[in-house]
């Protein structure tokens, strides 16, 4: 065969070859509307498939395509959502912060979900004060609640009976019974300077008065508080040395281990430390302000449909399928969160753990709906917060630093 | 020659379709290579260009250099420029030397040289963020291997914050480094060492020579060209590394384990800020171009040869 002749040959078949399995296709009559939904677990191995399964048996004409996207973080998941959504690819909903909501609207990527929400009867089992949060005081909804949690003070009871103390309820209590816990290889609090730690600094700063409006973070009652809460480091020295970079997995195994005796995070950890410790452990919520005032973060997952989204009715029907009574209470046995619905129940998590969250929502709040928010969770927060706590800057320049970050 | 040559001009073969025939048979590695190496270069230089953020692409301006003027006034670029300057210079040189006694060793006969010429490459084998979290926990200051040991044997007497002390932090990485690294040293220049004659070492003991004489004067001459290109291309790796960094310490405590590449990824995948982690990897690039130009170089004297 002549080459010229082969490259004839070659390129009929590459122009013929699609033509013909096109025309070969048998037709396909009434395919189902499929929705693709991205979603996070902390535990990839659990798998939402027996609720796809469900839903899908419930509603045969919608094929849930459920995508596992890894968290990393939370910089992964959200980087490759605004990816996706640059490229025009994104899922027809996807499991959202509140933090990313600025961003999101600036894209104009969201899809009002008030016509929705108006035909879905189980709408008044979310909590109001949880509707409050999401919606961000807009006048539309963008996101459904799915699950949350709230962070809170976890504490070694045993220790503190020994000591002869109490739980702590204010920001002196805190360090008094840190001071007193410190002992030996022991630490009074295991603190979280590494990623993720911001939640960790808001109850005692933003908690102490300061705040997010423009000048908030250099009142100075703001950096009064700032410098109490990094004096606990440097000063006090109730903290492990390694706090600077200690992130979520570090303070759980010291606290688990008994090299901490107080630390602060949500429910999603209760059942491994109740694993590991028992009834030494208790929880409540956060110490608060000699003024009884105080802060702590609302940690919020719903669910957001995308404007660019062609099966609309068909994904809502998923998420608030997620968002009711019995599916929330399965979801969130996956996720290790609360159930938003007032239907559903969070039995799998030691009661008491469950109240702690639940008296912490009176002063939970989300961080502020900024496009700056994601870069002061994963960037401005740790690196200032690492530098004031290793002493190569003060507390009051780490607030300045945040303060230029959300305002210039 | 060049008498010969233009006496029969008509012996040098006109131009013809036949001498495009290796270029067709090249075509489509070139056009592979061009859209996942050549495109997206130029869609960083392009993007390095703009004020551009992920989450606003409307709004993208062109600036022209201005993330580059941006990027010399920015504290922590330099920064992340002297620790990247200390992190190659400190992991390679160090893997190097490793690597070259692990292979002088393994040079030598001895009746287990198999198996340990197979356990030498585990390190190497293993991926980056395995080595990442394992050295964490080894470092890690309340459960870790490396205090419990030292205080066992009364090196120290209280633990040490290996990666939240700014003073150790960056030098308890590039450890990790070093051992994931040496085994490439190690394997290539073992390589090199088995096609040095052993004639050479036999005449150089006939001549009285010591160890250290046929170390320097045959054995480190004959590898030379293999150490030379092994340094070049770890350089290129290790300069672009950022995995172990980023599962150690996210770069911190502060900016104390901050490398450009480092520095980069975290403008552009946290802040969005795209067109500044763009600028900020193409000054990488052009700082390794002396390195890769040099490898180039080595690559297509040894391909002429």
């Amino acid at each position: 065969m002549e080459r010229r002749d082969f490259l004839k040959l070659v390129g009929a078949a590459a122009v013929g070859a699609p033509l013909a399995s096109t025309l070969a296709a048998p037709a396909i009559a009434q395919a189902p509307t499929t929705v693709r939904w991205w979603y996070h677990f902390d535990n990839p191995q659990n798998s939402p498939a027996d609720l796809v399964a469900k839903f899908e048996k419930e509603n045969p004409g919608i094929k849930i395509q459920a995508e596992a996207i890894p968290w990393g973080g939370g910089n992964d998941y959200q980087t490759r959502l605004f990816a996706a959504l640059v490229a025009g690819n994104a899922p027809d909903s996807a499991m959202v912060r509140l933090s990313w909501a600025a961003r999101l609207h600036s894209m104009k990527a969201l899809e009002p979900l008030d016509p929705f929400l108006a035909k879905w009867n189980a709408r008044t089992d979310i909590d109001d004060n949880i509707w409050k949060i999401v919606g961000g005081g807009s006048q539309q909804k963008y996101y459904l609640p799915l699950q949350y949690v709230v962070i809170y003070l976890y504490y070694r009871q045993d220790l503190l009976q020994q000591a002869g103390l109490k739980a702590p309820e204010t920001f002196q209590d805190f360090q008094a019974v840190a001071k007193a816990l410190t002992k030996g290889d022991v630490a009074g609090f295991g603190m979280r300077g590494g990623a993720g730690g911001f939640d960790n600094w808001g109850p005692f700063v933003l908690g102490g008065g300061a705040s997010f409006d423009k000048g908030g973070m250099v009142t100075e009652k703001a950096l009064a508080a700032n410098r109490f809460y990094v004096d606990l480091a440097t000063k006090d020295k109730i903290v492990p040395a390694s706090a600077p970079t200690d992130s979520f997995r570090q303070i759980v195994d010291a606290f688990k281990a008994g090299r901490t005796g107080m630390m602060i995070h949500h429910v999603g950890s209760a059942a491994e430390i109740q694993a590991a410790l028992g009834d030494k452990v208790s929880a409540k919520r956060v110490p608060v302000g000699p003024d009884g005032k105080g802060w702590t973060y609302f940690g919020d997952e719903s669910n957001a449909i995308f404007a660019a989204s062609k099966a609309k009715e068909a994904t809502f029907r998923w998420i608030s399928f997620l968002s009711t009574a019995e599916n929330n209470t399965a979801l969130t046995k996956l996720t290790g969160q609360l159930p938003v619905s007032s239907k559903a129940n969070a039995d799998w998590v030691p009661q008491r753990f469950v109240d702690a969250s639940r008296a912490s929502v009176s002063i939970a709040g989300p961080l502020p709906d900024s496009p700056k928010t994601p870069d002061f969770i994963g960037r401005i927060w740790p690196t200032n917060m690492q530098r004031a706590l290793t002493g190569q800057i003060s507390p009051d320049d780490m607030m300045k630093a945040i303060e230029q970050h959300f305002h210039g | 020659m060049a008498s010969i040559t233009s006496s029969y001009p008509h012996t040098v073969a006109p131009p013809s379709r036949r001498n495009f025939t290796p270029f067709w048979f090249l075509l489509p590695a070139l056009l592979v290579t061009a859209a996942v190496v050549l495109v997206p270069v130029l869609q960083t230089f392009w993007l390095s260009l703009h004020d551009y953020l992920l989450y606003a692409p409307d709004d993208t301006r062109f600036i022209g250099l201005g993330n580059f003027r941006a990027i010399l006034g920015d504290e922590v670029f330099w920064i992340s420029l002297g620790h990247s300057f200390i992190w190659i210079v400190g992991v390679v040189g160090l893997q190097f030397l490793l690597g070259l006694g692990t292979a002088l060793l393994l040079n030598q006969s001895f009746w287990w040289r198999s198996l340990a010429r197979s356990l030498v490459i585990i390190p190497w084998a293993l991926p980056s963020v395995i080595i990442g979290l394992m050295w964490t926990w080894m470092y890690d200051f309340n459960v870790g291997v490396i205090n419990d040991a030292l205080l066992r044997f009364g090196v120290i007497e209280t633990p040490i914050a290996w990666l939240a002390n700014p003073s150790t932090a960056l030098y308890a990485i590039m450890f990790a480094l070093i051992w994931q690294g040496f085994p490439f040293f190690a394997v290539t220049i073992l390589a090199g060492l088995q096609t040095v004659p052993q004639e050479l070492y036999e005449a150089a003991e006939i001549d009285g020579a010591t160890p250290r004489q046929q170390l320097f004067s045959i054995t480190l001459p004959s590898i030379a060209d293999v150490i030379a290109t092994a340094l070049l291309l770890r350089t290129i790796w290790v300069a672009n590394s950022l995995d172990v960094i980023l599962v150690m310490t996210g770069g911190g405590p502060g900016y104390d384990t901050h490398t450009l590449p480092l520095y980069a990824f975290i403008r552009a995948y946290t802040g969005m800020e795209f067109g500044y982690g763009a600028a900020l990897a193409l000054i990488l690039t052009f700082l390794l171009m002396a390195v890769v130009w040099a490898y180039v170089r080595r690559a297509s004297r040894d391909l002429s040869r």
